[in-house]
């Protein structure tokens, strides 16, 4: 057999064929990569080389009623750090300057491990000025680590405003995780109070800058000089029905107590003061927040966190006896003639329930007046128990007033099938006297008692209370744009109301609960309450209006284990309704003491 | 006696001038990728000495004559297999292969020199007188000659470089006439290798296909059964060979298999590099120019990315050229070896064409993504003084067969 092929005519051909037809399946590749799909990869190399960068827009402030700063923008330094250029034995030295805890920076760089090395991580934010200028001093030796200017909330008009301005924080990654078309690690957003109702008005639009980087994503330049960026667009200006003097007050009385405060203009429902306390500083929390502060803030019996105004229901006590006035007169089942004689207490269903005093006989415009006991625990049998629970759900009670933030507890009105459900058909009948004076297993929120007692100022008719009238646009017009909220209307006679006014006006001005708490300045309409508590001392509430014949203010007070409502509450809302409609009066009169300290000080130095 | 002769029939500038070409178009491509580079900033000066050496070494390897080759053969495949035992005990590791000798500061890489050797010492067996190249004894001994220096350079590991030494062997055997029987059995292995790479149903697929085939050459059913089951033994070596590798070796093979499973692991090249390509278009970005390549998007571009280079700077133009100059030399080489009548000289040409010609499709089919990512150069453009200078040694042994042709054509 002949075997020896070597340079056969064949082998030779399909040498040249194999390698012509090699270089011309390259050539044809090329022709699809370089010719056909070339804007698909030229696409890819654009995204490789350009990086977007956010641009975190200004966040919307906070105006009060008057159009003043409340809450402001402020710039402070973050401290962050870029884990491909960092280097780890920085740490102790780098943890010594910012004031925190050993091993501080280690947990912040394993928890941002997922993402890319290259994308600096903000180690803390709102560092204190000696901390920022080592650190200028002492950036050539600290590699990956950099300073950059970032808005923080500041609290420019000296109110608190805790509960109701609420604060922004770092996005936890659960959220993270629901919300992550809008958000990035990193970024703030609204926790609690108007800060998260308001999240998507506050937090505006952000911007991009587009920037070229390397293959370790380091910036090299810009792209195209600017003209693909999209500018950021600042979020929108809220204006809030708060007045600050009111509010200064309301935080001032309350400070070193337990309870709630709230005021609201009754024609319209904005609201003017809303205060909770204990309460918390928010200026802690516009930073980052430090852990002895959040520690001390949770070990605290008094909960701070705790927003009194819509989540701690409470009896109303003899608050409640205004709106059962209305209710008995509405339904015709009392008039003003109708009496009732008090000795001093009365037997119902075997037990005694006592009154406060010896009242006498009187109509319903002094059992307002007087807080007769005995007055209501009649009342009440003449109202029913299924009437009863009407008009208290048609005054806002046992239900959300759906204020505009916050989570909000509905508080409890006991219903005929709640006791049938416990006692059966027969129930104890006299359960009804105690719910007749507001005691018992009813509760109300203090929110709830403002918006109860902003409809008896302006005779059955307000809107659903809010903190935030409104926005402002964001063009050079800067127009504000109002909110609607919803009218409540009870449908009442108006001379039903001026009934129970009457006697309103007569607990501060006539012989009532609390006239120690009556105006030189504005005449001031009112119901006090003190609600029985087997856990400790009675709840102290109060509401009250003003001025009497024209209500411009509705104060809802409720302090905690204080005592006698006329003694605890009634003087602070008093100071706030002052605070509201007699500025001028007040200011004189501080311009007077002013000015005598003035001369006093003057004389000292004619002595000197 | 004075005999008159023009230039064109001592010196063929047809393997010269493209050669030259490549290079430079290879030293513009060097200078724009590590223009940035603080750690590669060098690189162009180094190429710059070594395109000096190389041109010299062509010279010299050019003008001696063409007898000491076959001379040769022996020792430089002895001196390039002890080299490559040296490297393995005293070898610097760069990127996970122990491929490098360092010597007087330079990095050498004996495998460059073992492939001419492997060439050169095959074309002397298979052009001895009494050498039948379809005795199974002498495709064996052919064969172990390859093995010798493909086992050593796999223990680097460098799996790059062994397929340039399987592809030499087998165009050796095929230039020499080795039958189609002869042909398949010593290529199914390889077929099947890969095969088993790909996936048990590729391996299966191919192992049915040896059966047919066997079916289909008639052999005795003894013998039949022989090569089956060493085709059954290369293939599960193979995937014990693949265990054994290195991880990155692993990943590199994996990626090929599916880039976009591991974009920012070792499918990252490939992407990158086709984007780089791609990118380019007809007139490409422009010299210095490409964003890819300026911003670093492909580690280490200089060497075996320096193709994607050309593409996204000079576009469709400048890789088109480049494949015509490396078609032109190709032919160059092959007309030249089919036209020796020396059978030595024309099986050293056809393995000198087909390293170059291996380097190439792995080098650029690998960029544009129809091979996977191994590293190799392309011949006279990557940055590498080894790579260069064993690449002008070869074209110098080309050009000296054309001095010399009218003497054994």
């Amino acid at each position: 057999m002949k075997t020896d092929n070597f340079l056969s005519l064949t082998r030779v051909s399909v040498a040249y064929f194999v390698v012509i037809a090699s270089v011309a399946l390259l050539g044809f590749r090329l022709i699809e990569m370089q010719l056909i799909e070339h804007e698909a990869y030229n696409e890819k190399a654009a995204n490789n080389a350009i990086k977007g960068i956010e641009q975190i827009p200004l966040r919307g402030v906070f105006y009060d009623r008057n159009m003043n700063v409340l809450v402001s923008n402020i710039p402070a330094y973050t401290v962050r750090i870029t884990p491909a250029d960092y280097d780890t034995s920085l740490n102790k030295l780098l943890e010594a300057v910012l004031d925190v805890d050993p091993g501080y920076i280690n947990k912040i760089l394993n928890n941002n491990r997922t993402y890319s090395k290259f994308v600096p991580i903000r180690v803390k934010r709102g560092i204190e000025f000696p901390a920022v200028s080592w650190l200028e001093e002492n950036s050539a030796n600290l590699p990956g680590v950099d300073l950059i200017v970032e808005m923080q909330r500041g609290y420019p008009a000296g109110v608190r405003g805790s509960h109701m301005f609420g604060y922004t924080k770092e996005i936890s990654p659960t959220l993270l995780e629901k919300e992550k078309e809008y958000y990035k690690p990193g970024d703030m957003i609204g926790y609690s109070g108007i800060e998260k109702a308001y999240e998507k008005i506050l937090r505006g639009k952000k911007g991009y800058t587009y920037v070229l980087v390397d293959s370790r994503r380091k910036e090299i330049g810009r792209f195209k000089n600017g003209a693909e960026d999209v500018a950021s667009v600042k979020g929108n200006d809220l204006v809030l029905g708060i007045d600050p003097d009111v509010q200064k007050v309301a935080e001032a009385e309350l400070f070193g107590k337990r309870g709630a405060a709230v005021a609201i203009v009754p024609k319209t429902g904005e609201i003017l003061a809303y205060a909770s306390a204990p309460d918390y500083d928010l200026n802690e929390f516009s930073y980052s927040t430090s852990k002895e502060y959040l520690q001390k803030l949770y070990a605290d019996p008094d909960h701070p966190f705790f927003n009194r105004v819509n989540s701690s229901p409470k009896p109303p006590g003899s608050t409640f006896k205004v709106m059962e006035s209305i209710a008995a007169l509405d339904m015709g089942v009392i008039n003003t003639d109708y009496t009732v004689v008090c000795r001093g207490g009365q037997v119902f269903g075997g037990r005694f329930f006592k009154c406060d005093a010896t009242h006498g006989s009187l109509n319903v415009v002094h059992a307002i007046e007087h807080s007769c006991d005995v007055f209501y625990y009649n009342l009440i049998y003449k109202i029913g128990m299924e009437k009863w629970t009407e008009y208290s759900k048609r005054f806002g009670f046992g239900q959300n007033t759906h204020i505009d933030i916050g989570e909000e507890s509905p508080g409890f009105i006991p219903t005929e099938a709640h006791y049938e459900k416990i006692y059966g058909e027969n129930w104890p009948r006299s359960i009804m006297a105690s719910l007749g004076i507001g005691q018992g297993e009813v509760n109300v929120t203090p929110i709830q008692l403002a918006q109860y007692c902003a409809l008896i100022a302006n005779d059955g008719v307000t809107y659903t209370p809010h903190l935030v009238k409104g926005y402002l646009s964001n063009d050079s017009s800067r127009k504000f744009i109002p909110f609607s909220y919803k009218e409540i209307n009870l449908g009442i006679r108006k001379e039903i109301f001026e009934i129970a006014k009457e006697g309103m006006f007569l607990v501060v001005n006539g012989n009532g609960t609390a006239v120690a708490s009556k105006s030189q300045y504005v005449q001031i309409a009112g119901k006090t309450g003190t609600a029985q508590n087997p856990h400790g001392k009675d709840h102290a509430l109060f509401i009250g209006y003003a001025p009497a014949d024209n209500p411009q203010i509705a104060v809802a007070i409720v302090i905690e284990n204080a005592g006698f409502g006329a003694t605890w509450a009634a003087p602070i809302a008093k100071k706030m309704i002052e605070a509201y409609l007699a500025k001028d009066k007040l200011k004189e009169l501080e311009n007077n003491s002013a000015n005598k300290t003035d001369k006093k000080n003057k004389g000292i130095a004619v002595a000197h | 006696m004075r005999i008159d002769y023009k230039l064109k029939d001592k010196f063929d500038l047809g393997l010269a001038i493209p050669a030259l070409i490549l290079f430079c178009i290879g030293l513009a491509a060097i200078y724009s990728s590590t223009l940035h580079n603080p750690h590669a900033v060098g690189n162009f000066n180094k190429q710059l000495f070594f395109g000096v050496a190389s041109i010299i070494l062509f010279f010299v390897i050019y003008s001696v004559p063409t007898n000491v080759f076959r001379s040769v053969a022996v020792p430089t495949y002895i001196v390039s297999l002890l080299l490559l035992v040296v490297v393995l005990v005293i070898g610097k590791r760069v990127s996970g292969a122990k491929a490098w000798l360092g010597l007087a500061g330079l990095g050498f890489q004996p495998s460059e020199l073992a492939k001419l050797g492997t060439a050169m010492v095959l074309a002397a067996f298979l052009s001895r007188k009494n050498t039948a190249i379809d005795s199974f004894k002498d495709i064996f001994l052919a064969l172990l000659l390859g093995l010798v220096p493909i086992a050593l350079v796999l223990a680097e590991p460098d799996v790059g470089t062994t397929f340039v030494f399987t592809g030499l062997i087998i165009v050796m055997l095929f230039w020499k006439g080795i039958s189609l029987f002869g042909l398949f059995v010593v290529l199914s292995p390889a077929i099947l290798a890969i095969s088993s790479l790909l996936g048990v149903y590729y391996f299966v697929a191919g192992l049915v296909l040896v059966v047919i085939s066997l079916f289909m050459f008639r052999k005795d059913i003894f013998f039949s059964a022989s090569i089956f089951t060493i085709n059954l033994a290369v293939g599960f070596f193979t995937s014990y060979v693949l265990k054994a590798l290195k991880e990155h070796q692993q990943a590199r093979i994996r990626s090929f298999i599916n880039p976009a499973a591991d974009p920012l692991g070792a499918g990252y090249n490939a992407i990158q590099a086709k984007v780089a390509i791609g990118s380019g278009g007809l007139w490409g970005k422009g010299f210095l120019a490409g964003s890819q390549t300026q911003l670093q998007f492909i580690p280490e571009q200089w060497t075996d990315f320096i193709y994607c280079v050309i593409g996204e700077e000079f576009g469709f133009i400048g890789t088109i050229t480049v494949l015509g100059l490396f078609l032109f030399l190709f032919i160059r080489i092959l007309k030249l070896a089919s036209t020796a009548k020396d059978e030595f000289l024309s099986l050293v040409l056809i393995g000198i064409l087909s390293i170059y010609f291996i380097h190439f499709l792995v080098n650029v089919g690998m960029v544009v993504g129809i091979v996977p990512v191994v590293g190799i150069p392309l011949p006279f453009v990557s940055y590498g003084g080894s790579s260069l200078l064993a690449s002008s040694m070869m074209l110098g042994i080309a050009a000296n067969v054309y001095r010399t042709k009218k003497n054994y054509t």
